[in-house]
């Protein structure tokens, strides 16, 4: 039924508190989420006063800061540090977005930070996605095509046809988006959410690909795209700017015009 | 939300298999579909009936049954109630689906949908009353 509350374990406690070093000029303080597999305690918001005038301009670079020279315990993903693997996705002020594009002088006050919403967690700011890669993975993600590709070359599109992936192909799976939706965190088990269906709509409007109306079909569901209640968090947290819920409306459009 | 203790696991099932899950309903475009053309019928329906109670202001039992007798008032008021009802079992299901989980899911939805069919039939015979009932003569 409803849940109203958290669950007793995931009620957030108050953490540790690691004061600036003496003489920072320029400090903020960061708040993080805290936890640990190991003890079975709950989790915790640790503070961390920085002076940012020491370190780089985005919320990773406090992140690694505080990692290498303050707290090694402190858990998170990252990888490319420039917007482009995904790996830094957590909630930063109360939006989903890229650790390593968000800017820390965008934000007034206290900096909040906390993992991808409605997740398991591994650790710390890691959440388990295992779940949304599997939805991705039972759309197909990839060209499926029966004819022959020509023997000399590849498949090809013209320019316009390949316009229509644009705002498409730029998606690099972080999940913003899809922890980001409250029909999401209802019916996360049979709603695809919207960074699958994105993928899905990319392939569905791909020229070269042949199974359009299989794919329509295995979405054609009360849940695995009707789900979606146009609440557009999707569209309003993406990190790199793309319209998930834009390419969800689109499926539907080709559901509609094939049924009436 | 937690991962549980790695000790005990109630569900060892791939991802894979979990996100397939039951695979497609091949339902939900023709409820998408309803509910918005419902939605947009009523605008003019429920324009319509405003208009017409506010004509019907202060009259006595006989006029109203005398209104409710004419065939174009009885068919749009019909239209209305059932469109109303439907319009409901259908934005209720929705509501349903979100917030109901679980074993009380199947349950519920059936409830919506048992409740709002009779509110609307409700509806309909006493329409069909009113415009084929004749209205008791005042002796």
């Amino acid at each position: 039924m409803v849940e109203l509350r958290l669950p007793r374990n995931s009620t957030v406690g108050k953490g540790q508190f690691f004061p600036a070093p003496a003489g920072s000029k320029n400090v903020r303080t960061f708040k993080i989420y805290r936890w640990t597999p190991d003890d079975g305690s709950n989790p915790v918001m640790d503070a961390y006063e920085i002076d940012i005038d020491s370190i780089g301009p985005m919320v990773l670079d406090a992140l690694i800061h505080i990692k290498n020279d303050v707290d090694p315990t402190l858990t998170f993903r990252r990888s490319c540090r420039e917007g482009i693997c995904g790996s830094c996705a957590m909630n930063i002020d109360g939006e989903n977005t890229l650790a390593c594009l968000k800017p820390i002088r965008d934000m007034q006050g206290d900096i909040i930070i906390n993992p991808l919403p409605h997740m398991p967690i591994v650790k710390d700011l890691v959440s388990n996605l295992d779940g949304a890669y599997a939805q991705l993975r039972s759309i197909d993600p990839w060209m499926k095509a029966d004819s022959a590709p020509p023997p000399d070359g590849e498949r090809l599109q013209s320019p316009e046809e390949r316009a229509k992936l644009d705002g498409m192909w730029e998606c690099i799976l972080c999940f913003c988006c899809t922890t980001s939706c409250p029909s999401y965190w209802w019916n996360g088990d049979r709603y695809l959410g919207p960074a699958t269906l994105l993928a899905a709509y990319r392939w569905i409007a791909d020229s070269r690909d042949e199974h359009q109306g299989d794919r329509l079909d295995s979405l054609e569901d009360t849940f695995k795209l009707y789900a979606c209640r146009t609440i557009m968090n999707c569209t309003q947290t993406c990190p790199k700017g793309l319209n998930p819920a834009k390419a969800i409306g689109r499926i539907k459009e080709l559901q509609v015009e094939r049924k009436l | 939300m937690n991962a549980t203790s790695p000790t005990h696991r109630t569900v060892m099932r791939s991802q894979l298999g979990r996100a397939r899950g039951l695979g497609s309903g091949h339902s939900g475009t023709g409820h998408w579909i309803v509910e918005r053309v419902s939605a947009a019928s009523l605008l003019p329906l429920s324009g319509w009936f405003v208009i017409q109670m506010f004509r019907l202001g202060g009259a006595d039992y006989e006029q109203v049954a005398k209104w409710g007798g004419k065939p174009v008032n009885a068919t749009l008021l019909a239209a209305l109630v059932a469109t109303s009802f439907y319009h409901a079992e259908v934005g209720l299901q929705v509501i349903v689906d979100d917030y109901v989980h679980g074993k009380a899911h199947a349950p519920t939805k059936l409830l919506v949908k048992i409740g709002t069919g009779l509110l609307g039939l409700l509806g309909i015979v006493s329409v069909l009353k009113l415009a084929l009932g004749r209205p008791a003569s005042k002796g």
